[in-house]
């Protein structure tokens, strides 16, 4: 028997933070505004109640500062869940990132190792003003050391955290944002699968769609509606961006032969293209189709009034499926 | 603001550039350090700064004679490392940049792991956690931050302020004029003073950041530079040694004891070039260079020693200490060999990885693949 | 033991290439030490002083002061003691020795020599400063030929599409796997496709032997698996009789003879084709397809005998009995007649294999229809076969060897064989038994006739 709870993402991954704070006394918490107020999306509300100011504290409005002192922490024992409080706004920290918290254990020469736990809002949908609602997802997922995680649901949101937070190497952790109140149920009990691995949500035999985080739900949508006009989509939640589960992706198109992959990134040089290549590399043979990749257009996230035309949506995926059964 | 300029600024020097001893009654605080030591540590501090220029005089060699990469010079700054190294205590971490050879020196660290990184057989790769002298940071400022996150845990821990002097620890962090122009720096500054943690700031400011002088990376002097952020800090002469070791250990012991961060501009020359790809001629004055030299950190001491009545045989003796070592790094920098394929799929992750194996399994694959390779 | 030892111009700037000699400081003849400044040459970054990497005397400035000279070529010889480059023995790179007599032996190649040495070893890690512009010589094995070229050959499609063309060819990737395994060179094939695009009909129909089965419109098998037909009547009566009389056993088998020559002139084509690269074709598979037709003419002899009623099977699981080690055993194909000739070569050739390996399992050998057995094989013109348990059907292939024939009034020699078969008399009367007999004969003498 497993204990289940229904939960929102957001208190979902509050909760996986607290259960990793209870196990493991190392593990902080810090971030812009993540003290009294519980972080702008409230993701971290109660914990400075629960867990006291030694455990949860805010830091300077300085993200390479936030970075760069959790690598310190690291190599001094402790385990950091740092929160950057919009996707836009984790550039400055970029360079301790990419060039710091990347290398280090491979620098040392396994001497140190970086359980850093970088907690982003992702994505748009929101109506938010210019740098709140970008998917930079892919930056890190090129970055050799970084694993690159991201939830779809409750239950993957309060496992896969602390799944992070229990690896001994970095882990950018892409909250979706636009979903943060969506609620599930959380098997308290049973962890759904390591975080690295993708699942399959939905099974299909005509064309298989890959998405992750916020496009998961749309994605799951475009399955439904397909399924009315005849078209049997299996659904893919690759929740990991680095690495790739490649082979559950392959597995499926080596049975449907026609491949989508969405998300709310720009396409060029995305996470979509990356595995439109491996799995041309990898199930050439099977292809009965060209892989589409379904994303945001190669411009700067446009002002909230056109997001609705930037996000891929169902009909979006839709089109793209007739694309792929049409060859 | 030229270096002449810059030198006017007041900084505390305790052995004057003929060799004088002598401590301003503003600097008073610092003599109880310097009457604590004895002849020994005088001579060590000497041999150790002959040691680290003979050992940069090598290793220029060694480039030169295709050995290494590449080589970063630190003559001229013997006096800040191999002063500001034995200031620090011996629970004390230590954020080199990548200059610190003699800090290196102080703290025990083998040389040998400095020029295999600049040979290009790995990345640093000496324990951190076990020499307390980090891995060389190349970004510049990236390692304050770094050192300052240390810091904090240090703090986190109760290791600072405790009635247990010994027991409490400190951490220094290195770093050149040059990089207190990156943000990193600056952010440093902000997260040590709002927690309060026990870091000195040691800018070692040799003027010149490759080709760029310190007048374009400030308008102020360097160590005035933390104390908008509430890091208080001094100017010292960084050729004098002693001044190096009395104003670090001051410092380190205050921060050990609670007194939160602070930062130390040691004024000093970079005398060489800033790497061995470099050619200052092409944007400095031989006069000023020849200014510098006659600064020189070792001649300075060995002035004070001679005066002191420490002889030739001493400084035979050095010089002797300094072809063996030379002699030495030469013959293992030769043997030192290839590092083994593998080496470069280690290490990044602390689990195995998917692209790694596959990939590392394809290079395996195609190498035998090549001819001479294994069937 | 003195050697001549070679200072090879390094890079003393990241990524430099070349750089000219300024000026000697040494010549041939002085002795130099460890660390002796011995030139100074000009890079594209900054004057710099050479320091000698050895102790000895110089017997050669190998570049002349204002020569520009690449990294990794030799500017300086000196004899050496052993021991007396760097402390190592070993050559290396930068600092190539080579023994003094080989030296003697051509010394103005010795320069060259050791050139070589450097270029041969690379960029080799005894060589830091080792240049941007060196290349190892390559090491790679040629593939001559199959997938490893094509991947070498094709790594980067272009990517405008091409001028309509003979060898602008759009197929999907799973079409060029067929046509890959069927050896149809997609250039020559007729594209039918919407797009332009070459469809797996196209493929197929593009193979060079094509096969009589894919024009072959077979009447739709009935959609029931089991057709039952009461006992009772007549064929009650018969039935009784045939088991209550002097028949221990219900047999009746006919034979006849066969010009197979057009069956055997089939089997060749169908070799050559391209559809059937890598199967194995034989009279066997013609004889097996030559009695599926016939079995849809003749339903009965596809059927079992209950006692109580005749099961005619509108499927046919196609026994092939096969001597193995231990014994004689008869696996069946499972509903061979939904398989194109093609299938049943390849079903054919697997359950030869499993029976060989002696891996037929139960399975493999229940719920048969009809068998055949080759007798052929063992070069016997016919037999009278045994019935398979619960088969009402079993057919004998003999040999097929060249013999006198009559055509046409003429005697010629003819490629012949005798078909021979069993039936259990309870089901099948003599005039389904040559009905059948006949038609799988007509078919082996004119193999056209699977057109039908």
């Amino acid at each position: 028997m497993s204990n289940f709870v229904e939960m929102s993402i957001a208190k979902a991954i509050n909760a996986g933070m607290r259960k990793a704070m209870h196990d493991n006394e190392k593990v902080l918490v810090f971030g812009e505004d993540v003290a009294q107020l519980g972080g702008v999306f409230r993701v971290t509300e109660g914990i400075l109640d629960e867990f006291g100011p030694t455990r949860i504290f805010n830091s300077p409005i300085a993200e390479s500062g936030i970075i760069g002192t959790a690598i310190g922490l690291a190599m001094r024992g402790y385990s950091s869940v740092a929160e950057i409080q919009f996707d836009g706004f984790i550039f400055p920290a970029f360079n301790q990132i990419t060039s710091q918290l990347a290398k280090i254990q491979n620098r040392s020469e396994g001497f140190l190792t970086m359980p850093v736990v970088i907690r982003v809002p992702y994505g748009g949908g929101i109506g938010a003003i210019e740098h709140h609602s970008e998917s930079p997802e892919a930056y890190f997922a090129h970055t050799p050391g970084l694993r690159v995680i991201s939830p779809s649901n409750p239950n993957d949101a309060y496992w896969m955290i602390q799944q992070a937070i229990a690896s001994k190497d970095p882990v950018l952790f892409f909250e979706p944002k636009r979903r943060y109140w969506q609620k599930g149920q959380v098997n308290l009990d049973h962890p759904p699968a390591s975080m690295h691995t993708a699942q399959v949500l939905h099974e299909g035999h005509h064309a298989t769609v890959a998405a992750y985080g916020p496009m998961v739900a749309v994605a799951l949508q475009a399955a439904e509606i397909a399924a009315e006009e005849g078209t049997s989509l299996e659904v893919i939640d690759l929740r990991s961006m680095s690495p790739i589960d490649f082979n559950t992706i392959i597995t499926s198109v080596m049975k449907t032969g026609r491949l989508v992959v969405a998300h709310e990134a720009s396409t060029h040089v995305s996470i979509s293209s990356e595995i439109a290549a491996r799995v041309t590399e990898q199930a050439f043979y099977h292809l009965e189709a060209p892989v589409i990749r379904v994303g945001g257009f190669d411009v700067p996230y446009p002002p909230a009034k056109l997001e609705e035309k930037f996000l891929p949506d169902a009909d979006r995926i839709l089109e793209a499926i007739d694309r792929v059964m049409g060859y | 603001m030229s270096a002449q300029e810059s030198a006017r600024v007041p900084m505390v020097q305790l052995l004057s550039p003929d060799g004088q001893y002598g401590v301003p009654k503003e600097y008073a605080e610092y003599a109880k350090y310097i009457e604590e030591l004895t002849e020994a540590d005088f001579l060590k501090f000497y041999r150790d700064m002959a040691v680290m220029r003979r050992f940069d005089v090598e290793a220029t060699a060694l480039q030169r004679q295709g050995q290494l990469g590449l080589w970063v010079p630190a003559i001229g700054q013997e006096g800040a490392q191999i002063g500001s190294g034995y200031g620090v205590g011996h629970l004390d971490h230590i954020f080199p940049s990548y200059r610190e050879h003699g800090v290196a020196i102080t703290h025990g660290i083998d040389l040998m792991a400095v020029l295999k990184m600049l040979r290009g057989v790995n990345h640093g790769g000496w324990n951190p956690d076990e020499t307390r002298f980090h891995l060389y940071a190349i970004v510049l400022g990236t390692q304050v931050l770094h050192a300052t996150g240390y810091a904090m845990g240090v703090k986190f821990d109760g290791k600072v302020g405790t009635p247990n002097l010994a027991d409490n620890q400190a951490v220094i962090s290195y770093f050149g004029d040059g990089a207190t122009a990156e943000g990193d720096v600056s952010e440093s500054f902000l997260f040590a003073a709002t927690n309060h943690a026990p870091i000195v700031f040691f800018c070692q400011n040799n003027q010149w950041a490759i080709s760029s002088p310190v007048n374009s990376q400030t308008t102020v002097p360097l160590y005035l530079r933390g104390s908008g952020f509430g890091v208080p800090g001094i100017r010292i002469d960084g050729n004098d040694v002693l001044a190096s070791y009395a104003v670090t250990k001051k410092h380190m012991d205050d921060a050990r004891n609670g007194g939160g961060p602070f930062m130390i501009e040691a004024l000093t020359y970079r005398v060489g070039a800033h790497t061995t790809s470099d050619d200052p001629t092409k944007y400095r004055t031989s006069e000023e260079v020849e200014y510098w030299k006659a600064r020189d950190p070792l001649d300075r001491l060995e002035k004070f020693l001679r005066r002191q009545g420490i002889g030739d045989s001493f400084f035979e003796e050095c010089d002797a200490a300094g072809e063996a070592m030379a002699t030495d790094i030469r013959a293992q920098t030769f043997a030192l060999g290839e590092p083994p394929i593998e080496n470069m799929f280690q290490h990044v992750y602390s689990e195995p990885h998917p692209y790694i194996e596959e990939q590392q399994q394809w290079l395996n694959n195609y190498e035998a693949s090549l001819e001479g390779g294994a069937e | 033991m003195t050697q001549l030892a070679f200072f090879n111009l390094p890079d003393v700037g990241e990524g430099l290439t070349e750089a000219e000699i300024v000026t000697w400081m040494v010549k041939p003849g002085d002795t130099v030490k460890v660390n002796q400044i011995i030139c100074e040459i000009e890079t594209a970054k900054s004057l710099v002083e050479l320091p000698c990497p050895f102790a000895g005397v110089v017997t050669e400035l190998l570049a002349k002061e204002g020569e520009t000279v690449e990294v990794g070529r030799p500017i300086i010889s000196a004899t050496v003691s052993d021991g007396a480059v760097g402390s190592v023995s070993v050559s290396t790179t930068s600092i190539p020795i080579i023994d003094e007599a080989t030296a003697a032996a051509a010394h103005t190649l010795v320069s060259d020599a050791a050139a070589t040495v450097a270029k041969d070893e690379g960029k080799s890690p005894n060589l830091v400063g080792y240049g941007a512009a060196g290349h190892g010589a390559s090491r790679r094995r040629r593939p001559a030929t199959g997938a490893a070229a094509i991947a070498a050959a094709t790594t980067h499609a272009p990517v405008a599409a091409p001028v309509a063309g003979e060898h602008n060819v759009i197929a999907k990737p799973p079409i060029r796997k067929l046509a890959k395994d069927l050896g149809v060179d997609l250039t020559k094939v007729t594209a039918s496709g919407a797009s332009g695009e070459i469809t797996r009909e196209d493929v197929m129909g593009g193979a060079q032997q094509a096969s009589v089965f894919r024009n072959l419109t077979t009447p739709a098998a009935p959609s029931a698996r089991e057709e039952r037909i009461p006992v009772k009547g007549v064929r009650k009566a018969i039935a009784t009789a045939m088991v209550s009389s002097a028949f221990t056993a219900p047999h009746v088998s006919i034979f006849v003879d066969v010009d197979a020559t057009r069956t055997m002139e089939y089997v060749k084509r169908l070799k050559a084709s391209t559809d059937f690269a890598g199967v194995k074709v034989t009279p066997l598979l013609i004889m097996a397809k030559a009695m599926i037709w016939a079995v849809r003419r003749n339903p009965t002899v596809n059927s079992t005998w209950t006692d109580e009623e005749i099961i005619v099977h509108n499927f046919v699981n196609f026994g092939i009995a096969a001597a193995t080690p231990r014994g004689l055993i008869v696996p069946n194909i499972k509903d061979a007649d939904q398989m194109s000739m093609l299938e049943l070569a390849k079903a054919i050739e697997q359950l030869a294999a499993t029976a060989r390996e002696g891996k037929t399992t139960q399975a493999d050998m229940k719920d048969g229809t009809i068998t055949i057995t080759n007798i052929g094989v063992f070069g016997v013109d016919t037999g009278t076969p045994i019935l398979n348990p619960g088969e009402v059907g079993i057919v004998a292939l003999g040999s097929i060897r060249p013999k006198p024939w009559v055509v046409d009034n003429e005697i010629l020699i003819r490629q012949v064989t005798t078909i021979g078969a069993t039936f259990d008399h309870r089901v099948v009367d003599g005039d389904v038994a040559s009905r059948f007999v006949q038609d799988v004969a007509s078919v082996i003498e004119e193999p056209a006739l699977l057109l039908d």
